[in-house]
């Protein structure tokens, strides 16, 4: 199991298509991936983009990503870069 | 069953071909009963689910090289909802127990719809639509009722109740032979697109849907308004006459492409084009259009989830830009209200939008929105070669365009950009803007009259009333004379007049618009042709002569009879009435 916990810093947060995206890259990966956001209970299925939508992160909002599985490791390091990165958007740092 | 059915010609021409109805018909699971065991209903499930996103992926990738990459990304986020992992998942627990699977996969949608729908943010509220769109078609394939705009597969005769802009992106160009609506009048979406194509049409033709569901064929015949339902040979014969003669005519009037637009006595008239999309720049410029007199801005803000960006909107203006290295380009600012909410510009409903807050009332409520479409502009313009120009929509008060002014000054100052690049305008589409012309265009380079919505506030009738589309008039004798008025008043201050409304791509109204003393006339690219060949047969004077009279006619009627005498012959090719 490997978890970690990012800030989102791209404008859009994990909406529209900086959601999509994370989804569809989380899709990528064999382990289970959820998502949550931070001082929340509920965690998501990160390979669903409408559950992904239902967390209304924005920026600036901490999300924990936690994965369980074969490559667990790399999905969390991948997934945890694109969102620092600002997951296709631009990011003022 | 054969039969004509009427409607208002809303796009000249003649086309016959197969049916194809658009419709967004809300569809319904209640009443199915599950046809197959559970797991059967799991298959149905999935071959319905993958052939939704089958239909995303293909809609998106047509609006793609239709529109813009821009555009399709919503297509993309609906083919992804319907391959989401826990809707599905949740709809196979519902058939598992029992349920159809429509039941099943409504129910599947329902719980994320409740999540997005409870939201407070906006953005998430704003999905719903998306997301009941997608169950709608998932629905559709499952019922056999295939729903929701997938557009025809073959070159056919679109039907629908109205085209909403929505429906009108997923229809594919090249498959489109005409456009005939049950509502809406010459100035709806529908006709507008349809002569942005250049394809026939026909709006406001009462029973069409009824008649459509059983025609194999129908013909449209968009030059007199009508429609006929599997028309027998001796029609169809007829009509293909008249089409061959249309394309006779068509390839006559190829030949003035490369000729600027003037009376026979020279006095030179810009015949520029009216859009509403990329895909109109290439019809445009075969048409022989000098510039764009309206560029519809909205058609970049309109579909989506978010607010396209600076950038984002720099390309686009880019594109036009260069399409006319030549000739100007007019961009108005957007022009949305109540009757177009965008999801990202969250405004109440009004009782009366076509009297609220729209244009530029929407665009110094929300500056930074205007702000945004200013500053892309003139980042477009200090790249191009063109000569670009900004029109502000829905003016009605000096005071509007003072505060417009300044802070498209101050954008160009942060952009380092000149001034004297850009031309600035107002459009004059309110009672009081022709009133006050004047004093508008002191403060202005140009004013350009949207003849549609001027009519609509002068007569007091919705342009989407069927039943009234014949009331505005632009021939009423009064209303020409306010425009004899507001244009004298507006060149008295040094400032050019436009029209870009329907009127200006009609000959008689463009006979009388240059009569009055229009310097541009905008319009759909399709009208340009027949319009520049017309007023080279006339000369400026006997114009303005005839408008005198006009002016002074007993009413609409009368009026338009002396602009018509006052037109020649109109062609070579006699054109069957």
């Amino acid at each position: 199991m490997a978890e970690r916990t990012v800030v989102l810093r791209n404008p859009t947060g994990l909406h529209a298509r900086p959601a999509e995206r994370f989804a569809r890259e989380a899709a990528r990966f064999e382990a289970d991936i959820t998502v949550s956001k931070q001082q929340q209970d509920s965690s998501v299925n990160a390979k669903s983009v409408l559950s992904v939508l239902t967390l209304d992160c924005r920026q600036g909002d901490e999300i924990m990503i936690r994965a369980e599985g074969e490559d667990a490791v790399q999905a969390v390091a991948y997934l945890s870069g694109l969102v620092e990165e600002g997951l296709g958007e631009d990011v003022i740092r | 069953m054969t039969g004509i059915i009427r409607g208002v010609a809303a796009a000249p021409g003649v086309a016959v071909g197969p049916v194809f109805i658009v419709e967004m018909e809300k569809a319904s699971e209640e009443g199915h009963e599950p046809a197959g065991s559970p797991s059967e209903e799991g298959d149905r499930l999935y071959a319905a689910l993958e052939k939704a996103a089958e239909q995303l992926d293909e809609l998106a990738r047509q609006v793609e090289t239709k529109i813009g990459p821009e555009e399709s990304g919503i297509f993309l986020a609906q083919a992804a909802f319907a391959s989401d992992p826990t809707l599905i998942q949740r709809a196979e627990e519902a058939i598992a127990g029992g349920l159809s699977a429509e039941t099943g996969v409504t129910q599947a949608f329902q719980t994320f719809r409740q999540q997005l729908e409870a939201s407070s943010s906006e953005r998430l509220a704003a999905r719903v639509t998306d997301l009941d769109d997608v169950r709608d078609r998932v629905i559709g394939i499952l019922t056999g009722r295939p729903i929701g705009a997938t557009g025809p597969n073959v070159p056919s005769v679109v039907v629908a109740a109205e085209l909403t802009p929505s429906e009108t992106a997923g229809l594919p160009a090249r498959m489109v032979l005409a456009i005939a609506t049950e509502r809406g009048t010459e100035t709806s979406h529908a006709a507008i697109l349809a002569r942005g194509l250049g394809v026939p049409s026909v709006v406001g033709a009462e029973g069409l849907l009824t008649a459509a569901r059983t025609a194999a064929e129908m013909a449209v015949d968009g030059t007199h308004g009508e429609v006929f339902v599997d028309p027998d040979p001796e029609t169809r014969r007829r009509l293909e006459e008249a089409a061959v003669d249309r394309e006779k005519r068509r390839r006559e009037l190829a030949g003035l492409r490369w000729v600027p637009g003037a009376t026979r006595d020279g006095r030179h008239v810009e015949l520029a084009a009216n859009i509403g999309s990329l895909s109109e720049l290439e019809s445009a410029s075969q048409a022989g259009a000098e510039g764009c007199g309206l560029v519809r801005t909205e058609f970049l803000f309109q579909d989506r989830t978010d607010r396209p960006s600076v950038d984002e909107q720099v390309v686009v203006y880019r594109q036009i830009l260069s399409a006319f290295p030549d000739h100007r380009v007019v961009f108005r600012t957007l022009d949305i209200g109540a009757d177009k909410p965008l999801p990202f510009i969250p405004r109440p409903l009004e009782a009366n939008p076509a009297l609220g807050v729209r244009g530029i009332r929407l665009g110094l409520h929300q500056p930074d929105l205007l702000n945004d479409q200013l500053r892309a502009i003139t980042r477009a313009c200090r790249e191009s070669p063109g000569r670009g120009a900004v029109m502000f929509p829905m003016v009605t008060r000096t005071a509007e365009i003072d505060e417009s002014l300044a802070m498209l000054v101050a954008v160009a100052e942060e952009e380092g950009f000149d001034m004297q690049r850009l031309e600035v305008g107002a459009m004059v589409e309110t009672p009081v803007a022709a009133l006050i012309a004047g004093r508008l265009a002191w403060r202005l380079d140009f004013v350009s009259v949207g003849t549609n919505d001027l009519l609509q506030y002068l007569f007091a009738a919705d342009r989407l009333q069927t039943e009234l589309a014949d009331l505005p008039d632009l021939f009423e004798p009064a209303v020409l004379r306010l425009l004899s008025e507001m244009v004298t008043d507006a060149h008295a201050a040094k400032a050019w007049v436009g029209v870009c409304g329907e009127a200006a791509g009609t000959i008689t109204g463009a006979a009388a618009l240059v009569g009055l003393g229009c310097d541009e006339l905008s319009m759909a690219p399709s009208a340009i042709p027949e319009v520049k060949d017309a007023l080279r047969q006339v000369t400026a004077p006997d114009l303005e002569e005839a408008v005198d009279r006009a002016m002074r006619a007993e009413g609409p009627a009368e009026a338009r009879q002396i602009m018509d005498a006052a037109l020649p012959e109109r062609s070579a090719v006699p054109r069957k009435q």
